[in-house]
């Protein structure tokens, strides 16, 4: 079952490479955040009711309502245009995420390893990979943090799958998460807004040589 | 037969139940659901007009792609119940029987010299060509989980197996409804309803046909759709006997319409430059069933 | 004692930040100077002793700690002309240095952490100490510095925490779970080659963003050029070094494995695109601070080369480290001085120097001297003990280019070095021109003196230090 929920997953992330609006990444990252709450559902049952209960609030209270929720207030408080202005055509991101997938996998095969469940490797690093790829092509600071929240999605995959022996390194990933996207999202894209007329990187851009 | 019979009798009301639900969704009664084939048995009734511009393809391209899309149907199994032709790999034959009937259509638009049919056809050759390996891929991964290469055989073994099998099955469904939008060229990807020549596709490259040969074009849609409508609903119905079957045939054949008449209802088109790369985005997926495919046979690791 | 010393910093941090009381602040602060040096002198006798914990106080970890010690009172002092000159709100002072001193203490608690995992969050503490260092003008930018700062870290960050689990992966499949530094060197050789890859691939990629090599040295340009010049000074010196004890940690892992070369591999190629890149954009720029800043690069692209080639490049690289850490928290240091003559840090409206401060412009000087490692500057005897363990270990034709690469940068920094010290500024009014007390650059030619001094003739201390920390992998 997480095997469907993985590939699910997956398939958002190749959703994530065409969408034009703002809204759309809102929605799968959504929809992610669900995904995540039913992985970790399954997957950490047996580990101690104290710590699956913070990490499933985590999933579905920040990941699945508080994110999204709080990504519209900031586009609607800073007017920021609905589309993604991503640098290339969505056609080639397709073809990049797809290829990064492919490429994941192909890599997946490599390893020799019996304990290792290997789509978790393979859905998590194409996250990483994806999330990286978002960033580095789209032109708005939000969209770049959009990708930073992929990015925490996928170590939150791996980390479930290394860490149900050491919970000790869920928990850190997780606070990770929570410590940054709070500060990136509640501080910074708010503080950009009031100094800055639009959350664009174009108006980041005079440091430079 | 048991499924050309069926698939003939949804081809009479699938386009209406379509239509139908447009019609509800914005709030009007809307004509009965016979209503496009009455209509096409009208134009079945007269006489065609052929431009002096035009050459012997135009007027046999309409029949050839009817004829492709028959031969497309005969493939069609229905549960336990063989397709009239039943080989292995008959897939392939199904998709390129299919090619060679959108060729003839293609080339008869361009025979016409109209500069508007000629960019509605590069368009559906850009279409259906980023289609196909969607469609290849999910077959092939079908084929890989069961073992078989029929599609008699496929879809009679996939169901037998676990959770996965079943979950991988929706994702396919889905895969399968886009790729019958993209091939009977509806919403999102084109708009049956435009009067705008430049955003048509499909509509733009029939343009020149009339009477009869428009009938048979416009008919072979209707039987498109409920052959990917038979295709899907091979893909819910196990091996079980004929009472069941029939039912279940009609009930996906109907939902399908309905999603399609949804779809219509409350998606807009996609602009142009989107298209291609939507479509591209069911080759993904199709790849991502395949990695399931791979999971639920063992060969992941 | 080393979370005693945690737990009193990070109080003190606290205090600074609620207080608003300019003399409590002082004492505040100089009391943590004090407090990080009667820590650094205890640990020096205490050392190598709790190799089990979370904290272990080994050499690498001292000798790190009394660079900082010896960095951290001069950022002080010069933090404090910068307030006393520019009257700030008493909240942003305190802010400021409480930023500060949670920035040394978790830099001095990255560089003891035992674990992994444990120097990793140390590390974030950093990234959000020194974001609120970068922050501190709150114009529009220093606020893009601050979000390219804290985002790209971040990223990084996340990196590091990624080749983590990879290794807890490699770990797992052989049963083992401890990830202190100890444990993870003594079972390394068991583990599975494609996870360690992975991980010194992933820890590596991550860390360089604190230390300044290829992948993410863009990190920290910004930040040095926004941050006030006494921040900047600790970014281009204390943090650096952190980045470079954390992938030192890691390749102490795996130098006892056959991935050893592979690894070396590595390194030496970000090494060398770091020279490369610092190099380019050295003949480019001119902001005098990103100048300084690529310089660091440049610094640490060619301690990365002496740990890469072995050898005597081992003690070469860390004794590099400490001297470049001095000299460019000296050359920042002065670069206040130079910002509060010119009102500009840009190479167009600054000239002169010379004739304005004579003594600031020796400290320029002397710094450009020991900068581009011209005897007789320590940093050249490093230099040159780098450059040989190249030979030695064969790497002519990186060497070759490596030299070419140097000639251009310091052709590149004397070329502005000697505009800011001789040529006239153009259309530069000297009335409304700040003063500048001679005595306020002895710190920095006392740190520019040490830095010529360690290198001619290192004391045993030192040395031994050095050769203790590279212990393990130069068997």
């Amino acid at each position: 079952m997480t095997d469907i929920l993985l590939i699910i997953f997956a398939i958002t992330l190749v959703f994530m490479s065409i969408a034009n609006r703002l809204g759309t990444y809102v929605n799968i990252l959504f929809l992610q955040g669900l995904l995540l709450f039913g992985i970790s559902f399954i997957e950490l049952k047996e580990i101690n009711t104290l710590n699956l209960a913070f990490i499933l609030l985590e999933t579905v209270i920040f990941k699945t309502i508080a994110v999204p929720f709080f990504m519209r207030y900031v586009i609607k408080r800073n007017k920021i245009t609905r589309e993604a202005e991503p640098y290339l055509p969505n056609f080639v991101s397709l073809v990049i995420v797809t290829s990064i997938i492919i490429l994941t996998y192909l890599l997946s095969k490599t390893i020799q390893d019996p304990l290792l469940n290997k789509i978790y490797f393979v859905v998590a690093l194409s996250a990483l990979f994806t999330g990286l790829y978002i960033i580095m092509t789209r032109r708005k600071v939000i969209t770049h943090v959009m990708g930073y929240l992929v990015i925490e999605n996928g170590v939150f995959i791996l980390s479930i799958a290394v860490g149900s022996e050491i919970p000790m390194l869920i928990n850190t990933g997780i606070l990770l998460d929570l410590f940054v996207s709070i500060f990136l999202l509640g501080i910074f894209i708010n503080k950009i807004g009031d100094v800055l007329k639009d959350v664009d990187v174009g108006q980041l851009k005079q440091l430079k040589d | 037969m048991l499924s050309f019979g069926l698939i003939w009798i949804t081809s009479l009301f699938f386009t209406g139940i379509v239509n139908r639900v447009k019609s509800i969704a914005s709030g009007r009664k809307g004509p009965g659901i016979f209503q496009p084939i009455k209509d096409i048995i009208r134009l079945w009734k007269k006489g065609s007009v052929y431009s002096r511009t035009t050459g012997f393809i135009f007027q046999v391209a309409p029949s050839i792609y009817f004829a492709s899309i028959i031969l497309a149907i005969l493939i069609i199994p229905l549960g336990r119940y063989r397709g009239v032709i039943s080989f292995d790999g008959d897939f392939v034959f199904f998709a390129y029987v299919l090619a060679a009937g959108k060729f003839f259509s293609i080339i008869s638009a361009l025979d016409t010299g109209s500069s508007f049919e000629g960019m509605g056809a590069s368009r559906e050759a850009l279409f259906s060509m980023l289609a196909e390996p969607a469609f290849f891929v999910l077959m092939g991964s079908l084929a890989l989980l069961t073992g078989y290469t029929s599609f008699h055989e496929i879809f009679i073994h996939l169901q037998s197996g676990s959770l996965i099998s079943h979950t991988l099955g929706i994702l396919a469904a889905f895969v399968l409804v886009m790729i019958a939008m993209i091939e009977n060229s509806r919403m999102p990807f084109d708009d049956p309803k435009t009067h705008l020549e430049l955003t048509m596709i499909h509509e733009v490259m029939i343009l020149d046909n009339s009477g009869f040969d428009l009938g048979l074009i416009l008919y072979a849609t209707n039987l498109k759709f409920s052959l990917y409508g038979a295709l899907i609903a091979n893909l819910f119905v196990d091996a079980l006997p004929w009472y069941i079957t029939i039912p279940v045939f009609f009930v996906v054949q109907v939902l399908f319409a309905s999603v399609a008449g949804i779809l219509e209802s409350f998606s807009a088109r996609f602009r142009m430059g989107h298209n291609a790369q939507f479509i591209f985005t069911l080759t993904s997926v199709s790849l991502l069933i395949f990695f399931g495919v791979l999971l639920a046979i063992g060969k992941f690791n | 004692m080393i979370i005693a010393y945690i737990v009193i910093s990070f109080l003190i941090g606290v205090a600074l930040f609620v207080n608003r009381n300019r003399i409590i602040n002082y004492s505040l602060v100089s009391l943590f100077s004090v407090l990080q040096w009667v820590f650094i002198l205890y640990l020096y006798h205490h050392r190598g002793q709790d190799a089990t914990g979370y904290f272990n106080a080994d050499s690498l970890a001292i000798l790190m700690l009394i660079t900082s010690g010896i960095i951290i009172p001069p950022a002080f002092y010069y933090s404090y002309i910068y307030f006393k000159i520019k009257k700030d709100q008493p909240r942003e002072r305190g802010m400021y240095f409480s930023a500060m001193v949670v920035l040394a203490a978790a830099i001095s608690a990255a560089y003891l952490a035992n674990h992994i995992a444990l120097m990793w969050v140390f590390v974030e503490l950093t990234t959000l100490s020194a974001a609120a260092l970068v922050y501190h003008r709150r114009n529009v930018r220093s606020l893009e510095g601050t979000w390219k700062y804290f985002f790209v870290s971040s990223i990084s960050i996340t990196l590091v925490f990624i080749g983590i689990l990879f290794l807890t992966i490699a770990l797992q499949q052989e049963g083992f779970t401890d990830l202190t530094y100890p444990a993870l060197k003594k079972n390394a050789s068991s583990l599975n080659g494609f996870w360690l890859r992975l991980t010194f691939i992933f820890i590596f990629t991550g860390y360089t963003a604190k230390m300044g090599l290829v992948p993410m040295h863009t990190v920290g340009i910004d930040a040095k050029d926004k941050a006030p010049s006494p921040a900047g000074a600790l970014f281009s010196s204390i943090v650096m070094n952190m980045g470079f004890v954390g992938i030192f940690r890691v390749y102490e892992i795996i130098s006892r494995t056959p991935l050893k070369e592979w690894a070396d591999t590595i390194l030496l190629v970000s090494a060398v695109l770091s020279i490369f890149v610092a190099a380019v954009y050295m003949m480019s720029v001119k902001n005098m601070k990103r100048m300084f800043a690529y310089s660091s690069i440049e610094h640490m692209g060619i301690a990365m080369l002496g740990i890469a080639a072995g050898g005597i490049g081992y003690y070469a690289a860390l004794l590099h480290l400490v001297l470049h850490a001095i000299t460019k928290s000296s050359l920042f240091f002065q670069m206040g001085q130079v910002y509060r003559i010119y009102n500009s840090k840009s190479l167009y409206d600054t000239g002169n120097y010379l004739k304005y401060n004579l003594t600031g412009a020796m400290v320029i000087l002397l710094a450009f001297i020991c900068g581009t490692a011209m005897p007789p500057s320590g940093l050249f005897v490093t230099e040159f003990m780098i450059f040989r363990s190249l030979f030695e270990s064969h790497h002519f034709i990186f060497l070759a280019v490596i030299l070419l690469l140097l000639t251009m940068i310091i052709w590149a920094f004397g070329k502005s070095i000697f505009r800011l010290l001789f040529t006239p500024a153009a259309g530069f009014n000297e009335a409304g021109m700040g003063k500048i007390n001679p005595f306020e650059s002895v710190p920095q030619l006392i740190l520019l003196g040490a830095v010529i001094y360690l290198g001619i003739n290192p004391p045993v201390q030192l040395v031994e230090l050095i050769n203790e920390s590279v212990k393990y992998i130069s068997y």
